[in-house]
């Protein structure tokens, strides 16, 4: 008889996903916020802990907390009370998300995620629930509970993929934000999201780079695109009249491959001549605020405004940034606004008013872009780009929260000459999510963010092998970050870039140098370096 | 050694059930009865690479096919919730399947198998530490950070 | 063991109409009495339940966009899916009321064989929507009871209904479809392990109530053949609030009748208020204009920032030497505090 082996059950049905346990294991969570972090931006309850502790030290009256203050948002939030009460569970989400389809935890169903928070809700909140408990789907609220919370509220990107296919609109990045918000109130954060939103509130940026770095940085990356072009480029900071205040995500100016993206946007702003400035006291675009509270948004995001009136600028123009356009598209002009003190944006070149801004008076920089190149205002020369192959990865927010699909398309397709679409189902709307999002993209938390980032990667394997795409843009910070540790695991070989780098490779400026390599350095394929040399740099 | 596509079809099969059997019994029709490579890649890296595996183990045991194969499947289960024995036990597997559809598990077979699970274990190894290189690297670029 | 819960509830409920029709008493009770309790809890519940969400405010503006924005005049936008105007949203949420628009993304039709082959998620959507229209069309057709003389739409939409003319009675579309397609999501619920996990209590308890009720209207209508004559006096006499059961209804209409009123008192409470909520969505009833028209929450709390003044107070020396300019003149007083708008 051959040797049976002892068959282990390896089946690990969950069961019942009202248990709320959960095992904490390092390389697959975010660890605390340092209590300093807390005290910076006066949050309660600063002290030592980490998830992986039995006792998380949470206040005495945690539980009157945490349910208070779900009754306090239930009545401020229409959309909370609304999606704790219409789910039926139909299951349409369930293999929307990203984590779910990279670790095959049945809890991490956009629709169980959300049931963690309505079982809850049930419980204390409804008739039934109150009446008949489990019955009614209720559950009581333990540590245990918030522990879950912690867990799976930590491994939701907020991208909202689920909600483009859930029949009543369902938005699990809303749930997330409650739990965060809920998590925060008895001091359960996590120290990626709330040490760049302390950096941010002191010094004006997530780096918490202090104003003389800042001016050493954009100093540096100003040299350099001079270098790069022989054209003398000179970056104006915390200058008052300009017409239009230029903001981007810190990592543009600290980060890589971000960097590269931050010299076209210099290159482009010099060749065009844009009466611009940059703040160092707005020297943030992004908002870690979006990731731990609603108030947390709005204390970051206040700067933007402020100091555009400071500044007397007549409009304000955004960098390429994913959340931080969540940010300006939908929540700035509530906030902080209204920008009466500015003007509806129109674009000096062109002349074209941004009807779709006239109240935030904030426009992306893609569609400002985008606009310059539809009125032929850009000597382009896409072969200086021929030594890529590229993709586009549409980032969560500018896709599922702007609809800004075709801009950066409209600027890829003038600006290289090799670019294939991801299959269909995992791009524009229905884009998969770098798994990093939402304050998740911490080392800490790597393998987690590999299983998250799998179906990303798996479609850049696609058109990798389909047609040798060994460059995939983005417009969002956050991707440009964690999108090349993903690829290198995933897809070796693809590298990761911004719209405006293969912008800044193209563009051929007037009086500009022989230019031989692209902002990286690396050499033009042979024949775009030869074609590209050549041709006398002209315009109108 | 010449055995049938048929068979090694049939191997593939079986294997490729025991081997999603590891997963939560909830996502297990999704895994096996999903075949849009993108909205199910686990479940298609899964198909796939044990289709190469099982086609080449009873066949011409070409290591231009098998390495990528092994590559891709081992790759994904490093990052999942798997300890080291759970993430290769699929290598294993093979033994009772093959028992079960041939009969009986030649010395030979054997020995491939012997092969694969080494080929396996090394991958495995070489992505852990891919991951913890990968950390390090992210870490490095923090430090540079001015805020520490 | 919700399922099992689920279906002794509506069993039950079904076993005390049935008996309950039987006795002289209980028919009162039944056909008098319930049924205006029901509607009374009915109505205060829908209204409540909508008046809840409506009163909370929608403080952000948070469409979920999933098309093309509206930007220049030489890119098309997608004036549906992601709606710049009030008719755009109009559109969407017809499209999303009507159609399902959002739960018709998850299918890919195939076509196999010469046929079309719509995946699992196609059929969750497609028996969704037949049951949904199936139900709404038998609701119309109860009309017939409430209203005389008949109107027009009813007797057509009956004759639409019946339109093989299969049998005598003829046999209405909306029955079998109705029953099939929750005959479908029920099986799905048990089937599917994910599904199966997600499900609760009230998820079964919906399936079998609606069930219960399409079976006892069926077997009324084509089996014990009950008068509909006596049914519509009943009615008649409740809508006009001088209730009077006639004789001759039979357990089975007493079943029914309870059953639905099981139903009317229990939707209020439950996850079935989606039929009111999908309205209210706010990732879909509002047009992507958030930076083209301000939106305006009413509790727009002020918050601690973090001031230029403070700012440059405190990095003020480090401003200077990297010569950046600073705007306070030396020796200002203290910088501003707590931002209030």
């Amino acid at each position: 008889m051959p040797e049976t082996l002892v068959q282990i059950e390896q089946k690990a049905p969950r069961g019942d996903w009202r248990d709320p346990h959960v095992e904490f294991r390092k390389g697959s969570i975010c660890y605390s916020a340092a209590a300093k972090n807390l005290g910076a931006l006066s949050l309660p309850n600063p002290r030592a802990w980490q998830p992986m502790d039995a006792d998380w030290k949470l206040p005495p009256d945690w539980k009157r907390i945490v349910l208070d203050g779900m009754k306090e948002r239930l009545k401020k939030y229409r959309s909370f009370r609304l999606f704790m009460d219409i789910c039926v569970r139909c299951g349409a989400c369930a293999d929307k998300c990203h984590f779910y389809l990279g670790s095959a935890d049945p809890k991490n169903m956009p629709v169980v995620r959300a049931e963690l928070m309505r079982s809850i809700y049930r419980r204390y909140f409804t008739l039934t629930g109150r009446l008949f408990g489990s019955l009614a789907g209720g559950r009581e609220l333990t540590e245990d509970v918030i522990k879950e919370w912690f867990y799976y509220f930590y491994q939701c990107t907020e991208c909202r993929r689920c909600s483009v296919f859930c029949p009543y609109g369902i938005d699990t990045a809303e749930i997330t934000m409650m739990g965060r918000e809920l998590l925060n109130l008895i001091g359960c954060n996590t120290n990626w999201v709330l040490e760049p939103a302390a950096n941010c509130f002191r010094t004006g940026n997530h780096l918490g780079i202090q104003p003389h770095g800042f001016k050493d940085s954009i100093d540096f990356a100003a040299e350099e695109a001079s270098e790069i072009t022989g054209l003398d480029i000179e970056v104006p900071i915390n200058r008052k009249g300009a017409e239009v205040l230029f903001v981007m995500p810190s990592a543009d100016y600290f980060g890589t491959p971000h960097y590269y993206t931050l010299l076209g946007y210099l290159m482009l702003f010099r060749e065009i001549g844009l009466d611009y400035t940059v703040s160092a006291y707005a020297s943030e675009g992004g908002n870690f605020g979006l990731f731990s509270s609603h108030e947390m948004m709005k204390r970051l995001n206040a700067k933007i405004y402020d100091e555009a009136r400071r500044l007397r600028v007549k409009w304000i123009l955004g960098g390429e940034c994913g959340h931080m356009w969540r940010v300006l598209h939908q929540y700035m002009d509530t906030m902080n606004g209204p920008a009466d003190f500015l003007e509806v944006p129109v674009s000096p070149i062109t002349g074209t008013v941004f009807e779709n801004a006239r109240s935030t008076r904030a426009v992306h920089i893609c569609e400002f872009t985008a606009d310059l190149i539809h009125h032929g205002t850009l000597k382009l020369d896409p072969r200086r780009n021929d030594h890529w192959i590229a993709t586009y990865h549409d980032s969560c927010n500018p896709a599922r929260a702007m609809g800004l699909l075709e801009e950066p398309r409209t600027i890829l397709k003038s600006v290289c000459r090799n670019f294939h679409e991801m299959p269909e189902n995992t791009i524009r709307e229905q884009t998969f999510c770098c798994g990093s999002g939402a304050g998740l993209g911490t080392d800490e938390n790597l393998e987690m963010r590999l299983r998250g980032g799998f179906p990303r990667a798996n479609a850049v394997k696609y058109v990798k092998e389909k047609h040798g795409v060994n460059l995939l843009t983005c417009i969002c910070a956050i991707d440009k970050a964690t999108l090349p540790t993903l690829l290198e695991y995933w897809v070796p070989g693809v590298e990761v870039a911004g719209v405006h780098e293969l912008l800044g490779n193209a563009l051929v400026m007037t009086g500009e140098k022989e230019r031989v390599a692209d902002l990286r350095g690396e050499l033009f394929a042979p024949e775009a370096h030869s074609v590209g040399s050549a041709s006398e740099a002209s315009h109108a | 050694m010449s055995v049938s596509g048929a068979v090694s079809e049939i191997v593939a099969e079986r294997w490729v059930e025991r081997t999603l059997a590891a997963y939560p019994a909830e996502i297990l029709p999704f895994l096996s009865g999903e075949h849009d490579r993108f909205r199910n890649p686990v479940g298609q890296v899964i198909q796939e690479s044990l289709t190469t595996l099982a086609r080449e183990l009873l066949g011409a045991m070409d290591n231009r096919a098998t390495a990528p194969a092994i590559d891709a499947l081992v790759r994904m289960r490093a990052v999942q919730d798997f300890s080291p024995s759970a993430a290769l036990r699929f290598i294993f597997d093979l033994r009772p399947v093959i028992a079960e559809v041939c009969g009986e598990v030649t010395p030979q077979l054997e020995s491939r198998i012997d092969e694969l699970a080494l080929m396996a274990f090394d991958r495995y190894l070489a992505c852990r530490e891919q991951i913890a290189s990968l950390r390090e690297k992210e870490l490095r670029v923090r430090a540079l950070s001015p805020a520490r | 063991m919700n399922e099992i819960y689920a279906l002794l509830v509506v069993l039950a409920i079904a076993a005390a109409g049935l008996a309950g029709g039987q006795m002289s008493f209980g028919r009162i009770a039944l056909a008098e009495v319930i049924p205006y309790a029901a509607a009374i809890l009915f109505l205060a519940g829908f209204c409540w339940r909508i008046m809840r969400w409506a009163w909370a405010p929608v403080p952000f503006h948070i469409p979920v966009t999933c098309g093309q924005q509206k930007s220049f005049r030489w890119i098309r936008a997608a004036k549906i899916d992601n709606p710049s105007t009030q008719w755009g949203v109009l559109a969407r949420m017809a499209a999303e009321i009507l159609l399902f628009r959002s739960l018709f993304r998850n299918s890919r039709a195939q076509i196999g064989g010469g046929w079309l082959i719509l995946s699992e998620s196609g059929a969750l959507w497609l028996s969704a929507l037949a049951f949904h229209w199936a139900l709404l069309l038998i609701l119309l057709r109860h009309l017939r009871l409430f209203l005389e003389p008949v109107p027009a739409f009813v007797n057509a939409l009956e004759r639409l209904d019946s339109f093989f003319q299969l049998g005598a009675p003829p046999l209405y579309l909306s029955d079998v479809v109705v029953i099939a397609a929750l005959g479908y999501l029920l099986i799905r619920r048990f089937r599917d392990p994910a599904v199966r996990f997600i499900s609760l209590f009230t998820d079964y308890f919906g399936l079998f109530l609606l069930l219960a009720i399409s079976v006892t209207g069926v077997l009324m209508r084509y089996f014990t053949r009950i008068d509909v004559l006596n049914v519509k006096e009943l009615a008649l006499g409740l809508a006009a609030m001088r209730p009077q059961a006639p004789q001759g209804l039979g357990p089975i209409f007493f079943a029914h009748l309870l059953l639905v009123c099981a139903l009317a008192s229990y939707l209020p409470f439950s996850k079935l208020m989606h039929m009111g909520g999908i309205f209210l969505s706010p990732t879909r009833n509002l047009a992507n204009n958030s930076r083209s028209r301000r939106h305006i929450n009413p509790w727009n709390h002020p918050v601690k920032t973090h001031t230029y003044p403070e700012w440059e107070k405190e990095f003020r020396e480090k401003l200077q030497s990297a010569g950046i300019p600073v705007e306070i003149a030396e020796g200002a007083g203290d910088a501003g505090n707590a931002r209030t708008n």
